[in-house]
């Protein structure tokens, strides 16, 4: 098929990171597929978080990370010399697990992305635009200055992160168990909102929910101890896993 | 049960430790209060128009010495001066209490019955030259030269030799009208005058009190509403004023917040945001800890040296700025890194998330988060350095500062060392009026930290939602 012909946005060449002395990546060799939702699954500690957040360089902020092997980035090296952590970000988006909304209202929230960025244009039709992507303007439509982000609910809140990761057009939507704090009916939402978004942009999604991961995915990747054990189409992954560690896993007898 | 009982334990300690807190807080406040409560009546003389101040006499024959007290200035076209009364007289009376201290003529004006406003009569010994004239020590003792027109409508004339006023022997000429001033207030008038005229000893009933009535005007809002603002006199305690001092320590904190404001926070953000741990920060780290227990008196001491001498700022307010500067900077620090720390990891990684760079998070983001808790140790430093006397005493800063510093370059004075001033002076009243800065320096003080208080309630229910 036609994926297989595109070249991947985000590969990772042997890549490793140590947290100090402990080894938490150890030389993982992923491919993430243009516009494709790729699911990272695996046990807890395993270092799931850890290279969801290699990829947008969000883990130089810890010290005494150190990191060995490569991630491309479109081809270029994104841990290579010269390269800005913070140009990174602004095409690399993330969600976390737990909503994390600026004190600020509704619309500050999405706009102050666009601010930094230094957008020219129609900042309020942006932030709506936004808002509708993340399937949230509908409910805060009204409120957008008066309510805070923490006015919102947990599900609110958590749409209200995407709608402000996707308010600067970032080529890849990193989401880091977004779902995890939620209750199923926000969780469900959310899970239709990430398959729709999958037309425009690439979603990495990293959840403990294998259920959820065959629901939204199309890749499946799984992590065991920090190394990457398999990797695949995710109807593949879960009816004919090659490796029997996942299919230990899959299987439910362990993790 | 029993996970209740502690929490009521807790509850009671919580409850007690607070109750006797506040216990202490409102006894001092009473209590100071209290002392300096005759401040009224003190400014109601004062208003009347008459400082006092108190002198003494040796008696002679005796080791002791009898107080009176002299009017030291009287203010033109004021009721007293219509009234007659100058420079140099001695007040005798008060209503009907006999003053041998100025503080019973403001314990009079206090104690008398009545409201704001009270007339009361008032005594007084006209100063020498107008109610003996002009004395001459002789062999034989103390000889009327020339009489004035009061002495002599008294019945004294030149020539004669006088020996005691009352039952107080006659032996200088200072101490002729001293001894008729003590006599009169303690024996009432006439005063019975022993003179030797021509060889033959006389006795001569007179009275050289004058007598009127004065107007006080006993209102404390007025009373504190001038110690407030007008400049100080140093000699006089019922004219002391405050706003030298106010205004000198309104500069000197300014002075030391547009100093230490900015730089604290930046150094609290710089630590806390940017510094890498390496073993030089961490040294600075240990060093700002230190530094912000140092006594504040060797801060006083590094003032002087370095401001004062070194850069040539001399005993200014510029000095005592940066030195209150340098003694609430690491406080500053330490508190600011308190409330930078407190911020969320996940607030910054989500700004960071979004391609915001280290500063523009921090900007937008961690600063803001953390405002209301650097202010509140920006409050509580900025309290403290208001109360400080040591390290300015040490500066150098002047006790006597009857003017109101206008510039970078002026010296000053602050409240605490003008209270420090007043405390250590032994003449009535200054214990009053120290007690009295005491109230509004402590005023100031719960002003600020409630601020403060105000400040954290306010923005901490807005940001903790
Ligand atoms: N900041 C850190 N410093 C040191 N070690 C860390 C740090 N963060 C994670 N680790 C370690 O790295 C390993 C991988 O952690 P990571 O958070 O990536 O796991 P995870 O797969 O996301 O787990 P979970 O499903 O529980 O979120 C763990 O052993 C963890 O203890
Ligand atoms: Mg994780």
């Amino acid at each position: 098929m036609s994926e297989h012909v595109a070249p991947p946005v985000l590969s990772t060449r042997k890549f490793s990171l140590w947290y100090g002395s402990h080894q938490a990546v150890i030389e993982v060799d992923l491919d993430i597929a243009e516009r494709q939702i790729t699911a990272i699954i695996g046990p807890s500690g395993c270092g799931k978080s850890t290279l969801i957040r290699a990829f947008n360089r969000l883990n130089d902020l810890i010290p005494g990370v150190r990191t060995a092997g490569q991630i491309l980035f479109r081809g270029e090296p994104l841990y290579g010399r010269g390269v800005d952590p913070v140009e990174v970000r602004r095409r690399i988006g993330m969600v976390f697990q737990k909503p994390n909304p600026f004190p600020k209202s509704v619309f500050e929230n999405v706009a102050f992305g666009l601010r930094i960025n230094g957008f020219r244009g129609d900042l309020k039709a942006k932030v709506e635009e936004a808002l509708a992507r993340a399937a949230l303007l509908d409910e805060v439509k009204g409120d957008l200055h008066r309510k805070t982000g923490y006015d919102l609910s947990g599900g609110q809140q958590q749409r209200l992160c995407i709608a402000r990761a996707l308010a600067v057009d970032p080529e890849v939507l990193l989401m880091d168990e977004p779902c995890s704090a939620l209750d199923p009916i926000a969780t469900a939402k959310i899970e239709d909102l990430i398959r729709e978004l999958a037309s425009s942009v690439t979603v990495v999604i990293v959840t403990h929910n294998m259920q959820q991961a065959a629901r939204v995915s199309d890749y499946t990747a799984f992590m065991l101890l920090g190394e990457l054990v398999e990797c695949g189409p995710t109807r593949e992954l879960f009816t004919r896993p090659k490796d029997s560690r996942t299919e230990a896993y899959i299987t439910g007898r362990f993790g | 049960m029993r996970r209740k009982l502690v929490g009521w334990g807790f509850a009671a300690v919580a409850g007690m430790a607070l109750g006797i807190g506040l216990l202490v807080l409102i006894v001092l406040i009473a209590t100071t209060a209290l002392q300096a409560a005759p401040i009224t009546a003190m400014r109601a003389v004062a208003g009347a128009g008459i400082s006092l101040s108190l002198r003494s006499m040796e008696v002679p024959g005796t080791r002791e010495a009898a107080g009176y007290v002299t009017v030291a200035q009287v203010e033109a076209g004021s009721p007293a001066a219509e009234l007659g009364l100058a420079r140099g007289d001695a007040l005798l009376v008060v209503g009907s209490v006999p003053v041998e201290r100025p503080s019973q003529a403001w314990e009079a004006v206090r104690g008398a019955p009545g409201g704001r406003g009270v007339v009361l009569p008032v005594a007084w010994l006209p100063r020498a030259e107008v109610a003996l004239g002009t004395l001459r020590a002789t062999p034989g003792g103390v000889t009327v030269a020339t009489p004035s027109p009061m002495a002599q409508a008294g019945g004294l004339a030149p020539g004669d030799l006088l020996l005691s006023a009352g039952s107080i022997p006659i032996t200088g000429t200072r101490q002729a009208w001293e001894a008729l001033a003590v006599a009169a207030r303690t024996g009432g008038a006439p005063v019975e005058v022993k003179l030797n005229r021509a060889g033959e000893e006389i006795r001569l009933l007179w009275d050289p009190v004058r007598r009127g009535e004065l107007r006080f005007v006993r209102d404390p809002l007025r009373a504190w509403w001038g110690f407030l603002t007008t400049l100080n006199e140093p000699r006089y305690p019922e004219r002391a004023g405050l706003l030298p001092a106010l205004v000198g320590s309104l500069y000197v904190v300014l002075v030391m917040a547009a100093v230490a404001f900015p730089l604290g926070i930046a150094g609290a953000v710089y630590l806390e945001e940017y510094a890498p741990t390496n073993l030089l920060t961490r040294t600075i780290e240990v060093l700002v800890a230190n530094l912000a227990g140092t006594p504040s008196a060797v801060v006083g001491i590094i003032g002087l040296e370095v401001f004062a001498r070194a850069l040539g700022a001399g005993r200014s307010v510029l000095a005592g700025g940066l030195t209150l500067a340098v003694l609430i900077l690491p406080t500053m620090v330490v508190a600011s890194r308190e409330a930078l720390r407190a911020v969320p990891r996940t607030l910054r990684e989500a700004a960071l998330a979004l391609g915001a760079t280290r500063w523009e998070t921090v900007r937008h983001h961690v600063l803001p988060y953390a405002l209301p808790g650097i202010l509140t140790g920006t409050i509580l430093s900025f309290s403290r350095a208001l109360g400080e006397a040591a390290p300015l005493l040490l500066l150098g800063a002047f006790l006597f500062v009857t003017y109101v510093p206008q510039g970078l370059g002026d010296s000053f004075t602050v409240v605490p060392l003008q209270i420090f001033e007043w405390a250590t002076r032994p003449q009535d009243g200054f214990a009053t009026v120290a007690a009295a800065a005491i109230v509004v320096l402590v005023t100031l003080l719960l002003l600020l930290n409630a601020v403060a208080i105000l400040l954290r309630n306010r923005f901490g229910r807005r940001w903790a939602g």
